[in-house]
């Protein structure tokens, strides 16, 4: 984004530049919060509740707005006009500061995040390990939510939630550090720079240590997020809300905006590691800015979405793990299998400094053949519910069905 | 836990959950089995035209066709149903002054239509009852004192009770206890 | 009295100058995931239960006092009433009861339409009790799935008796109405669409590993325990021990029906534990299916009902009426004295021995678990409390 800013200002500077760097950063992060995080929190709310009501054999929200798309302005501006309860026996203060806590920690980690090409807020040599660190401190906000509650049930969920994202930032750091070597450095960009635009040429093929570690980080980072199959803190038939149970109206909200905007965290990560970003094949990369930037956004916007759908797929098929279970997993299979990654990736460098192509080539072909596998055994399954053809429908926003006749 | 067993729980741990989103997959290209109940149904449709003959909804009285037997307030159990009729000998028979329905307490169990004669009391397809007083709740039929009818030997042949009666011994035929001939299936 | 309304031993423990107590949380009335109006008050340390004891009444709505009130025809919608999950059967003990008592013999149709009703209430009953234990377990998908077919059970249902919840179809002496006309092929063109559906719903969360591995060696009943405390139904054939009172004590036409009893053998831990009962469940759902198609096929024409008298009085004496119930062997103790209204009422049901278990196996059980437990067990709070 420095270059961004140096050709818009040109060699004459009548400001200095410094106060046009920290101008640029301030509004570049303004638009990036106001205009895309939080209208992207809410409408990955309204993506998750339609697509989970396809797979429930139902319709999500589709009064407010063309097919239910305003669903979640309503439902910001109704958490606003709530009335802002605070428990008479909670610790006030906290109980107030937490859900900014958890805000905090989630806004934070876009400075570094990027949108593909040069569109960054601040390109940190130490981006990823920053991303990491500021996402832990929404570890503070939710201890801060269960303790200040007064409720049992939310002291429960926050201790629990406190373990889960405390226990798997190691996997997740462990899984990164492959990537790291393979690029040679922590910052975000080049970590993309180092991939290529070709699928053979991401890194989550470049040897089979990184496909793993690919399983292996996103696995983590929906524990990180609290997503099921590990949303025990906030498990609803447990512990009602978990660590939310006592907040209504905005505060509750921004408790859930932190989590569904960090599925696009997870997402932006899960593609700047492993999937190559908003690389281009080689002509467009170098066509004008006007024709590559918004290219590379579009390119770059899929892949995390479509990480942000698996993640919300996840969510509706798998229940939900206990809690000795999450520890059990998180110790004794995931960061096992991370280190096993780590060595693994630094022995194949040594024996292969640049890669092996046939390598990158096969595990690609292995995605698509397991892919096709998949497909074949989603037909199957619809062959055995023996579903007419008029009962099936591609059509996203289909509608409902006609009483008597269905 | 042996090598063998921790990886074959990741292998079946891997398996089970891709089955499982194979089949979540699957449903998404099915279409959704929802009604939009009650504002966006197609033209033209009601659901009250959907249900099936026996369905027991809200009670209504086609007082045309009342005995004043007074088997159906005998029957309820919760007593909801309260019918005032006296012998009149001016009249000719039995005059009902009050037939009153409580349908707050009504628990729509079809007992009193069972030992109807003619069918007068019925379930109706109408289940959309609810209103904002428990008072409005109760159903009066008799609007004005009215003489109680008297089944006509032969038949009936009065064009406007004829159509009325035959739809009660429709709904009073589909018990069990009145079925004479042979059942269907 | 404190918070649980009755004394609860909280024990203190001094370990060498830090005194830690146990916590007492109420998992009250109002919870997602207790299966009605329940209340347990769970004493914990941290995530591990040291014991949970159930606080029933909540649902209490004097139906066995009703029955002295309102007479013999009159009591039958409250039966539908005493577990509404699973209404046929409980039609079918009240109207079995009074035929016992009043020496009515009910017309063979009449059977056979009551063992349909029954198994479809039986395949509804375990269609909920599996969704909502998938989605107390976390999966909230399979619980939409199971309450879409019961949709169409629904649907078949109220064809049948007007009805879909509170059916009121049997009475003393037969049923209230025959099959109409049709409904034997949507019957059967539901079955074959369902039982492909079960087998996707076992894809699609029975065993996935996560499901397994909550559910596997979780609360073992031993199959003494299951006896002693009285467990009925598919709790009690989760523990491996081969019991069903339509096979042990036949009643109505299921000795001339053909179908197994699935028990609980350990698959996925040991013999007793949550996933048996639950897949015991499961296999039951398939095995009414088999049930139905042998009726509809088998089943001859005539009446559907006896001749009972409007004012029924059937003569002094009481009996004990047995039948399974999709939460297991559902018991009818009636007392008549000779007049139009019963002396007295006493309905034993298998959820009500299921709660009381619960405070024996909570003993070192995760929260978590418990809820899980809750839901193995099949407990409806209309059931427990009456």
């Amino acid at each position: 984004m420095q270059q961004l800013v140096d050709s818009l200002l040109g060699p004459q500077a009548s400001v200095p530049v410094w106060v046009a760097y920290f101008g640029a950063m301030l509004a570049f992060g303004g638009l990036v919060v106001f205009g895309f995080v939080l209208p992207i929190a809410g409408i990955t709310t309204w993506v998750e509740r339609r697509v989970m009501g396809r797979i429930q054999s139902r319709i999500g929200p589709n009064r407010v707005g063309p097919a239910g798309f305003l669903q979640w302005l309503a439902d910001g501006i109704k958490n606003m006009l709530k009335e802002d309860i605070v428990p008479i026996a909670a610790d006030a203060p906290l109980f107030k500061l937490a859900p900014y806590v958890v805000m905090t920690g989630f806004i934070a980690a876009f400075v570094a995040i990027p949108f593909g090409g040069p569109l960054i807020i601040a390109d940190l040599n130490v981006g990823i390990l920053y991303v990491t660190a500021v996402t832990s401190l929404v570890v503070v906000g939710i201890l801060m939510a269960g303790w200040s509650s007064n409720n049992k049930w939310s002291l429960l969920g926050g201790i629990r939630s406190a373990a889960q994202i405390v226990s798997y930032e190691i996997p997740a750091g462990l899984s990164i550090f492959p990537i790291v070597m393979l690029a040679g450095a922590l910052s975000m960009q080049q970590i993309i720079k180092a991939q290529g635009a070709a699928p053979w040429h991401w890194f989550v093929f470049e040897n089979p240590f990184t496909f793993l570690a690919f399983f292996i980080f996103f696995v983590a980072a929906l524990a990180e997020g609290n997503r099921t199959p590990f949303d025990l803190p906030e498990a609803e038939s447990e512990l009602v809300m978990g660590f939310a149970t006592e907040y209504s109206g905005m505060r509750n909200l921004l408790f859930f905006m932190a989590e569904w905007g960090n599925l696009y965290v997870i997402g932006a990560i899960v593609t700047t590691l492993f999937l190559g970003g908003g690389r281009l094949p080689g002509g467009l990369e170098n066509a004008p800015a006007i024709v590559s930037i918004p290219l590379q956004f579009a390119v770059f916007f899929l892949k995390s979405y479509f990480w942000v759908l698996v993640a919300i797929w996840l969510r509706w098929t798998l229940p939900r793990i206990r809690v000795d279970q999450m520890m059990i997993m998180c110790w004794k299979y995931l960061v096992p299998l991370a280190f096993v990654n780590l060595l693994g990736t630094a022995a194949w460098m040594v024996v292969f400094p640049s890669g092996l192509e046939a390598m990158r080539i096969a595990l690609f072909a292995l995605a698509v053949v397991l892919g096709i596998a998949f497909l074949i055994r989603v037909r199957y399954h619809l062959r055995r519910a023996g579903l007419r053809r008029d009962e099936l429908s591609f059509n996203p926003l289909a509608g409902a069905r006609v009483p008597g006749l269905g | 836990m042996g090598l063998g067993a921790y990886l074959r729980n990741i292998k079946d741990a891997a398996v089970t959950i891709a089955e499982g989103l194979a089949v979540t997959a699957s449903h998404l290209v099915r279409k959704p089995y929802t009604v939009q109940y009650p504002d966006r149904l197609p033209d033209g449709v009601r659901v009250q035209d959907t249900l099936p003959f026996r369905y027991r909804g809200i009670l209504e009285v086609d007082l045309e066709i009342c005995t004043a037997c007074l088997a159906c307030e005998r029957a309820c159990p919760i007593d909801c149903i309260v019918i005032d009729a006296e012998k009149d000998k001016a009249a000719g028979g039995l005059v009902m002054t009050r037939f009153d329905i409580d349908m707050a307490k009504c628990m729509y169990c079809g007992l009193c239509s069972e030992p109807c004669p003619t069918g007068a009391i019925h379930h109706t397809p109408e289940f959309e009852g609810a209103d904002y007083s428990l008072e409005s709740l109760v159903r009066k039929f008799v609007k004005a004192p009215v003489l109680a009818y008297k089944p006509k030997k032969g038949g009936e042949t009065d064009p406007e009770i004829a159509p009325v009666l035959e739809r009660g011994m429709r709904y009073v035929e589909e018990f069990a206890v009145n079925a004479e001939g042979p059942s269907e299936e | 009295m404190g918070l649980a309304g009755f004394e609860v031993e909280v024990q203190r423990h001094e370990n060498g100058g830090l005194a830690t107590e146990d916590m007492t949380l109420s998992m009250g009335p109002q919870h997602p995931s207790t299966h009605g109006v329940l209340r347990f008050v769970v004493r914990a340390d941290g995530e591990v239960m040291k014991e949970a004891i159930p606080d029933i009444g909540y649902l209490h709505r004097s139906i066995e006092k009703i029955a002295e009130k309102v007479g013999w025809h009159g009591f039958m919608p409250y039966t539908d009433r005493v577990d509404y999950v699973a209404a046929m059967p409980c039609n079918q003990g009240w109207a079995m009861a009074g035929e016992r008592l009043g020496n009515i013999e009910v017309p063979k149709r009449g059977e056979y339409c009551r063992v349909i009703a029954t198994e479809f209430s039986r395949i509804h009953s375990h269609l909920l009790s599996v969704g909502s234990m998938a989605m107390d377990i976390g999966a909230y998908t399979p619980f939409t799935h199971a309450i879409r077919e019961r949709e169409y059970i629904n649907d078949l249902l109220e064809e049948l008796c007007g009805s879909r919840l509170t059916f009121h179809y049997m009475r003393i002496g037969g049923v209230g109405w025959d099959l109409p006309p049709g409904w034997r092929d949507k019957s059967l063109a539901f079955i074959k669409r369902f039982e492909p559906l079960v087998d996707e719903f076992n894809d699609l969360i029975s065993y996935n590993k996560i499901y397994t591995e909550r559910l596997a060696n979780v609360a073992v009943i031993t199959p003494e325990d299951a006896v002693d405390f009285n467990l009925v139904g598919p709790n009690l054939r989760g523990s491996g021990i081969k019991y069903d009172v339509r096979k042990d004590e036949p009643y109505s036409v299921y000795p001339e029906l053909d179908f197994d009893v699935p028990v609980g053998r350990g698959e996925m831990g040991a013999v007793g534990d949550c996933f048996d009962r639950y897949i015991v469940r499961m296999r039951e759902m398939k095995e009414s299916c088999r049930i139905i198609r042998q009726c509809l096929a088998q089943i001859p024409s005539g009446p559907v009902i006896a001749k009972v008298a409007r004012n029924f009085k059937p003569p002094a004496g009481d009996c004990y009426i047995r039948l399974e119930s999709a939460r297991g062997d559902m018991g009818w103790y009636v007392v008549s004295d000779g007049t139009s209204f019963p002396y007295r009422c006493k309905i034993r049901t298998g959820s009500f021995s299921a709660i009381s278990i619960i405070q024996k196996l909570s003993r070192n059980l995760m929260i978590a678990d418990l809820i899980a437990v809750i839901a193995s067990l099949d407990l409806v709070a209309p059931e427990i409390d009456r």
